[in-house]
């Protein structure tokens, strides 16, 4: 969606205004930043209030500064057993891991289903099968198949972060303007030239925008494929301390998860500024 | 329209009101944990029901002590049971409930299994092996206790978080050497090559009792406490009826949680029923005068609790006096 808008949107202001929307779009990045400043800020102030005036009971949301202390506790002493990097760790070899295995397997298999119909129809009633299948109850299954161990766990994640790159990635192909097929196969391309040199190219940054989907969605299985037999991960540690109502281990372990995966967002974009700037 | 909602809110009024008159509720939600008691004698019986005419009465099946806490946490259930690790982890989370009697004592109900082929015959053998029991239950409690006692260090070992059910499987798949958990799921570690090392009773005879105690909401208390003393009158009537008919209760059980009546048989002798006029004794909750040994054994659990850092605090001893209120048996029994 959005690489169509820019596409309409760059012939119409392009020569036009280039230079002033160029001096426009500083200030605007930068108050875009601020107001997303604001709602944080605002957000803690509400915390901090809400917990200070003893509106909320503490069992349920501690003050910011339990949940910071909690931080530095299990950054320094850990959970049991485990400091909040080693937690981190153990999260992100998991989530990072089954992502690659997803992209590994779904952007190969979403180019097939892409550019060929047979291959589309043989596989798309698996993935829309089990795609909306809750994940603990696939879990549950995959525990008795797999086991306990880290296969039953990556392949849980892995299962969570499939179907979005597969069908971005099969969108992507579609969504080739078949011009420049035409363009390239008259000048003598081959299948191989189509993929590598028009296919890829047009589709990389919609399959990029679907990895980052499929990111997002191997970040919310964490917390499932962690509660099995695990003793060490962000997921765990939040699972575990719920057990004791450790609210605030919860609330920071939470944190931490919505911080680091805003973090790998940004690598991803990074990597993508880079590989495609033409994007 | 407005006139309508006027009528409405007019009814709902009039309703509410003469529910208030009555000081009856409307809906009881009673959580109880998915092993082998009393309770379920209560449950399939309806002795509930036949003490609360007229009010709607619902059960729910809880997995474990750690979703007993949340759901009473999130205010799910009016009444329900925990063990004494879950208990004292409410009791120091100030959780608005207080413990009203005592649903069973742990014998060899649980215990922990061990595979038969491994050569495991005391807790020195489980030096790297990995051993499963749910965090934060009493078997968890236990394990942690029996291996301090005889200098294990636990860190020799891999011991993971696995709920009951999950242990069972694990098991049959042979993922894991030694488990520490309770009936019914028990049984199957026990038919398919393990052989049992320690049990619950074995532990209470060496100063760690534990058992499940049955809780009510403060709210709810405050609000019907008439209702409360219905609620241990049915409980009570059901440990009558287990130590009176234990053929009649071995079939309910076997029924209930599906399993073979020469199980549950079995799994019967395995659990303490203390009849609720014992329960009343130094030995169990004590009297509203002077409160009885369970409450020491609240407060060792907690203090074990903080020492693993899974607690913040041990709170003093009176805290846990306050949370044990026999005063409702002492009513049931007085009549």
């Amino acid at each position: 969606m959005s690489v169509e808008a820019s596409h309409m949107a760059i012939p119409i202001s392009a020569d036009r205004t280039r230079r002033g929307s160029l001096r426009l779009r500083v200030p605007k990045v930068s108050r875009s930043v601020l107001l997303s400043m604001l709602t944080i800020a605002v957000l803690l102030a509400c915390w901090a209030i809400v917990t200070e005036m003893g509106w909320a009971n503490e069992l349920f949301l501690p003050k910011p500064q339990a949940v910071w202390a909690a931080f530095i506790k299990t950054m320094t002493k850990g959970y049991q057993g485990a400091t909040l990097l080693q937690h981190l760790g153990a999260s992100l070899y998991r989530i990072l891991t089954a992502f690659a295995l997803a992209c590994l397997v779904g952007i190969p298999l979403g180019v097939l289903m892409g550019v060929s119909r047979n291959a589309r129809a043989l596989l798309n009633p698996l993935i829309e099968f089990y795609r909306p299948l809750p994940p603990l109850g696939l879990y549950t299954l995959l525990v008795m198949w797999l086991g306990i161990g880290e296969s039953s766990k990556l392949s849980l994640l892995f299962l969570a972060g499939l179907p979005g790159i597969v069908i971005s990635t099969i969108q992507a192909v579609t969504s080739v303007d078949p011009v420049y097929v035409r363009a390239a196969q008259s000048l003598g391309a081959t299948r191989r030239h189509l993929l590598f040199h028009v296919y890829l190219p047009a589709a990389g940054p919609l399959i990029l925008a679907g990895m980052r989907i499929s990111l997002g969605f191997t970040y919310t299985v964490l917390v499932a494929a962690e509660i099995v037999a695990a003793s060490a991960g962000i997921g765990w540690m939040i699972w575990d301390a719920a057990k004791f109502l450790l609210s605030d281990v919860v609330i920071m372990g939470l944190i931490v998860l919505g911080l680091t995966g805003v973090v790998l967002d940004l690598i991803m974009r990074g990597i993508a500024k880079l590989l495609m700037p033409w994007a | 329209m407005k006139r309508f909602v006027a009528t409405l809110a007019l009814a709902t009024l009039a309703f509410t009101s003469t529910l208030r008159a009555e000081d009856k509720p409307a809906k009881v939600t009673v959580g109880y944990l998915n092993l082998v008691n009393a309770q379920l004698v209560t449950k399939h019986l309806g002795l509930l029901a036949k003490e609360m005419p007229g009010v709607d009465i619902k059960y729910v099946k809880v997995g474990g002590g750690g979703d007993m806490l949340r759901a009473i946490a999130g205010n799910d259930v009016d009444f329900g049971g925990l063990g004494n690790p879950p208990t004292a982890i409410g009791a120091t989370r100030a959780l608005p409930i207080k413990g009203i009697l005592v649903i069973n004592m742990l014998d060899y109900v649980e215990s922990m299994v061990v595979r038969a082929d491994k050569n495991i015959t005391s807790l020195k053998d489980l030096k790297g092996k990995t051993v499963a029991a749910p965090f934060g239950s009493t078997t968890h409690y236990l394990l942690l206790q029996a291996l301090k006692d005889e200098g294990v260090d636990p860190a020799s070992m891999k011991i993971i978080d696995l709920a009951p059910s999950d242990i069972a499987a694990a098991w049959l798949r042979g993922d894991i050497d030694a488990a520490w958990f309770w009936e019914p799921n028990l049984d199957k570690a026990v038919k398919n090559g393990g052989k049992i090392l320690v049990t619950s009773g074995e532990m209470a005879k060496r100063g760690y009792p534990t058992w499940d105690i049955g809780v009510v909401m403060n709210a709810f208390a405050q609000k019907y406490p008439s209702y409360v003393e219905k609620f241990v009158k049915a409980e009570c009537e059901g440990i009558d009826f287990w130590l009176k008919n234990p053929d009649k209760t071995a079939e309910i059980i076997a029924e209930e949680l599906s399993l073979p009546l020469e199980d549950a048989t079995r799994m019967m002798k395995g659990t303490g029923m203390v009849p609720c006029s014992k329960q009343l004794t130094d030995e169990y909750l004590g009297t509203s005068v002077k409160k009885g040994k369970f409450v020491d054994t609240l407060v060792s659990t907690a203090d074990f609790l903080v020492k693993q850092e899974r607690l913040p605090k041990l709170l003093p001893r009176a805290d846990f006096e306050a949370f044990i209120q026999p005063a409702y048996i002492e009513k049931v029994i007085g009549r």
